[in-house]
């Protein structure tokens, strides 16, 4: 279970990545502890995929220290890739090989035989069982990325990077996907992911980093986010159109829609009487109220506001600690 | 060293292209007997006889080794390549596999490749000529050796393409012609002049001569040489691909 004590699985210092005269990570520090669930959020090109890639081995940093599992990568490089395991956000596949085969391959890849029990249980997790045996030409892009993840995992790695693990996947797959992460991070594997579904980071992060322009804007438990950044929205439908709202609503910050039909009051999740307040006078006004639609705080907003205004007010602070 | 991971890379390269053997043994057999029927059928009816052999005897040495150059070549460049266009070269860099593995993998299976499509394209060329072995050992080393050279060279090529005619790049401009001027349907001692002295800085003028020396036992040069200039040349080709591997040459970003 994810703990402030664990110690750290990754750890990243000064993290630097140039191509040329472009800067795609600028002195990046981070540390991961053992058994959290991690969210790397940003827009495309903020730097996700090369800070995965500059700590699995696919970029190769300009300057920084990276430690996986305490171990200098720049002093051992393969050693702590044994129990490391990455779902690229590119979809690969090789045509000569089914889904067996390829995992069987991975395993052997990682140091271990063919472990027909294992892979039978993977590809079990991303219903892939009935496509066992098709050569992977055949599979279509969803089942493509789900066998990425299989053989992302196969070798029972205690670090995984998902990078847009759920893209293209619909939407059943993706909420037992979730679960299936649930279970990894139950059993003590660290889980470091990048995705455009904020709902998926909403779902899962122990704890979310923002990034923008090779920049951490932002590094925070994902509770605690939500509870400092985010807004609740309150909806509140009437059964006919109203022209206008009683003053005292107004001063309260209650807005009528455009069309009439609703009251709407947004206020800081840390608030604790601001809707009831709002309810009661809407009551007290005798409208006709239909129906209460509240929205709890969405990281969607918290990351459009970061990236707003915290990317220009952080371009200097590099590396932002909670 | 993680030995059951370059193992797997191994058996991983030579499933690959025993799955298409059309392609990868068949083909190679077939343009190679055509060297035999073309060249050898035409041209014996005029030379009948080189150092002392059969026209057609002493080309098969050099028929073999060019099968088991280009072989080991292309199948390690065009392994490699794929592996970047497809993307799945990404499983190779962040699995727990160094140079070294990586080298035993891809040059092991193009080795494999290319010693069997040696030993068919000699299996044709016992049909066409009759067999001949007169140093096995020899024979054998200056096979592997060779083999693992141009094994490394296509891995060279590979790592360096990063369009599909690149790839075609070496095989085209640098091994057809050392191939072809490597005395592998003529004796290098009966050019003229100029020409043959040209030659003597052809590597593959060597590797010819000494399988020639293992199969039929006549060659231009003493029986060490080819060994010599092989080994020379697979240290060589290991030390750089090492280094470009360690270094992720056009492989990482």
């Amino acid at each position: 279970m994810y703990g402030a004590m664990s110690p750290p699985v990754l750890s990243i210092e000064g993290l630097r990545k140039q191509y040329g005269n472009f800067t795609a990570l600028h002195d990046v520090s981070l540390e991961i502890p053992a058994g959290e669930i991690f969210a790397l959020l940003g827009p495309n090109g903020a730097g996700k995929s090369t800070l995965i890639g500059a700590i699995c081995g696919m970029v190769r940093k300009t300057a920084g220290k990276v430690r996986l599992f305490g171990i200098d990568i720049d002093e051992d490089p393969v050693t702590p890739r044994y129990r490391v395991g990455l779902v690229p956000q590119e979809i690969n596949f090789d045509p000569f090989f089914n889904p067996v085969e390829c995992l069987e391959i991975q395993q052997g890849y990682y140091g271990q035989k063919p472990d027909p029990e294992r892979i039978r249980e993977v590809l079990e997790a991303m219903q892939l069982t009935s496509k066992a045996n098709v050569v992977t030409r055949a599979l279509s892009g969803g089942m493509r990325r789900r066998l990425l993840i299989a053989k992302a995992l196969v070798h029972r790695p205690q670090l995984v990077f998902l990078d847009e693990p759920t893209a293209g996947v619909d939407v059943e797959l993706r909420r037992d996907l979730w679960s299936y992460i649930r279970r990894l991070r139950a059993e003590g594997t660290t889980v470091v992911l990048t995705t455009h579904y904020l709902e998926e980071a909403e779902e899962l992060a122990d704890r979310v980093g923002i990034i923008d322009g090779g920049r951490l804007l932002l590094l925070e438990e994902k509770a605690a986010l939500l509870e400092r950044l985010g807004k609740r929205q309150t909806a509140v439908h009437f059964t006919e159109p109203q022209q206008s709202l009683p003053e005292a609503l107004g001063e309260l910050g209650v807005v009528l829609s455009e069309d009439g039909n609703s009251a709407l009051y947004t206020e800081q999740a840390t608030s604790n009487h601001g809707s009831g307040r709002v309810l009661g006078a809407l009551y007290s006004a005798g409208l006709p109220i239909r129906d209460v639609e509240t929205q709890r705080p969405r990281l969607e907003e918290i990351l459009i506001e970061v990236l707003r205004s915290g990317g220009a007010a952080n371009a200097q602070k590099q590396d932002v600690q909670a | 060293m993680n030995r059951l991971g370059m193992k797997t890379l191994l058996m991983k390269e030579i499933r690959r292209f025993v799955r298409i053997p059309g392609q990868t043994l068949l083909s190679p057999l077939i343009s190679t007997s055509l060297y035999f029927v073309v060249f050898g059928s035409a041209l014996s009816g005029r030379i009948s006889q080189v150092e002392g052999v059969p026209y057609l005897a002493f080309i098969v040495p050099g028929l073999v080794f060019l099968s088991v150059a280009n072989n080991a070549f292309i199948n390690a460049s065009s392994s490699i390549f794929s592996s970047k266009i497809q993307g799945t070269i990404v499983d190779l860099l962040v699995a727990p596999l160094g140079p070294f593995e990586l080298i035993v993998g891809f040059a092991g299976g193009a080795v494999v490749r290319g010693i069997l499509v040696g030993l068919l394209t000699w299996l044709v060329g016992i049909f066409f000529a009759g067999p001949s072995l007169q140093h096995a050992l020899l024979t054998l080393g200056v096979l592997v050796l060779g083999a693992y050279t141009f094994a490394l060279l296509g891995l060279l090529s590979g790592l360096w393409a990063e369009k599909f005619e690149q790839v075609n790049f070496f095989p085209t401009f640098v091994m057809l012609p050392l191939t072809f001027l490597g005395g592998v349907f003529y004796n290098v001692e009966q050019l003229p002049g100029i020409w043959r002295t040209v030659s003597l800085f052809n590597p593959v003028v060597y590797l010819v001569d000494g399988l020639r020396y293992g199969m039929l036992g006549v060659g231009m040069f003493q029986p060490w040489v080819a060994p010599t200039v092989l080994t020379a040349l697979a240290l060589v080709s290991t030390v750089i691909v090492h280094a470009l591997l360690a270094r992720g040459y056009k492989l990482t970003s």
